[in-house]
């Protein structure tokens, strides 16, 4: 029985460990040439090259999903509409939401695919350096490459090394390499979400339930890098961070190149097109009439048309000292 | 093995998919399709399904609301499976 399961896994990670291996192997005599063939170096160069191939592989699906976002700008008032009906039903809200998405053709996420290519590969590269410090090849890696692999340090923390399984001179530098590494995916990782939710989001998505599982997240973000930072050698960290420096990077394109309309990011983008038509001498949007500024405007416009109600409210509130509206939700949810 | 199915999805869903933020294009998400589908119809036509829905999950998709077919039961089984397994089953899910 057993047995058998491990024939059936033998046989799915045999074609994830020739890709791994493959790319591993040739941006290992790239960086080899350069850093000494058993340098630390040329390794963690090779692992981050990986990364790199990989998340580019995954490119084309990231344009389809920018390309699959364009018309959310339409959707806007409707997706309003049904914030305001279903908002206090997260359940009903995401079905609705889902519902309006197959309609109109326009789906801005990103899908389970990317995901589910790149945990194999993840996989793959955690056996490959874990065997890899037992002394065992894994693809196409020759018997030396691996004995070089299992040496290399960086920093002076051998790579192939956990965070708990680490002995020698080479232990205290491993921890501590770990230990950065995952504040550094802690701190990536914290900032991608923030970033999302502070600037790409319009402000009344972000109340209720939606914010409070976002809150909790940021609470159990740490504390799974944390055990992955125990459990994974250095080598596997250091792909793990750069991925989440690529999403991190992938994202600040789209929020700034292709922001959610009636954002803050949106609206520093038609500043910064403002200033650049100001720049240039080009007419106000009005004139030129493109598609892509006559569906802004409404947008724009209901923006606007928001702040004058938000400022009485406000004012009301400063003025007599009562609670605006019985809006059912306990004060002090939001800061800002 | 069913249980050790909805435990590992229960775990992907608490520590894993969060860090990935909202991703999937369907509703209710692949991870909780996928634990819905081995609750009702057990590891093998459960593990089935929610890899058939994995696969449909692709930027090429529409998405769309995508609920777990209902289980399939003799005519003499049902008042004694809905007794045990509420039509409540899928919200709970869906709601953890």
């Amino acid at each position: 029985m057993f047995e058998f399961f491990g024939d059936v896994g033998g046989a799915i990670m045999a074609p994830l460990y020739f890709i791994t291996s493959v790319i591993l192997s040739g941006f290992h005599n790239l960086f080899g040439g350069i850093f000494g063939d058993d340098s630390g170096a040329a390794w963690a160069l090779s692992i981050i090259g990986l990364t790199l191939v990989i998340r580019a592989a995954l490119i084309p699906l990231f344009v389809k999903q920018i390309k699959s976002s364009r018309n959310m700008q339409l959707l806007q008032p409707k997706l309003k509409e049904l914030r305001d009906k279903y908002g206090h039903d997260r359940e009903r809200f995401a079905q609705e939401q889902m519902k309006l998405f197959k309609d109109t053709g326009t789906n801005p996420l990103a899908s389970c695919l990317p995901l589910i290519l790149q945990m194999p590969i993840f996989l793959s590269l955690f056996r490959l350096i874990d065997r890899a410090a037992h002394g065992e090849t894994r693809g196409v890696l020759s018997q030396d490459q691996v004995d070089s692999l299992a040496q290399a340090k960086i920093f002076g923390a051998r790579i192939a090394d956990t965070f708990t399984g680490a002995e020698g001179e080479s232990a205290t530098a491993v921890r501590v390499l770990a230990g950065l590494l995952v504040i550094a995916m802690t701190a990536t990782t914290f900032l991608t979400q923030r970033q999302l939710m502070t600037k790409n989001m319009p402000p009344d998505a972000l109340k209720g339930q939606y914010a409070q599982q976002q809150k909790m997240l940021l609470y159990i973000l740490p504390l799974v890098f944390a055990i992955g930072g125990i459990a994974f050698p250095i080598g596997v960290i250091i792909y793990w961070t750069t991925s989440n420096l690529w999403t991190m990077g992938q994202q600040f394109y789209v929020i700034r190149r292709n922001p959610a309309p009636g954002t803050p990011a949106a609206k520093a983008k038609e500043e910064r097109d403002a200033h650049k038509r100001a720049r240039k001498g080009l007419p106000e949007p009005e004139s030129t009439g493109t598609t892509t500024t006559a569906v802004a405007a409404p947008s724009e416009a209901e923006r606007r048309r928001q702040q004058p109600k938000k400022q009485s409210r406000e004012q009301r509130k400063k003025g007599k000292g009562a609670p605006p509206r019985g809006s059912g939700r306990p004060a002090g949810g939001k800061p800002r | 093995m069913k249980w050790v199915l909805i435990w590992l999805l229960r775990g992907y869903r608490f520590a894993i998919s969060p860090l990935y933020g909202e991703v999937c294009r369907y509703y209710p998400s692949c991870s909780a399709y996928a634990l819905e589908a081995v609750t009702v119809h057990g590891s093998i036509r459960g593990s089935w399904l929610g890899a058939r829905r994995l696969l449909r999950c692709h930027p090429w998709a529409a998405g769309g609301v995508d609920p777990v077919p209902p289980a399939r039961v003799s005519r003499r089984h049902r008042g004694y499976r809905r007794a045990k397994h509420p039509d409540s089953m899928s919200q709970r899910i869906q709601g953890a």
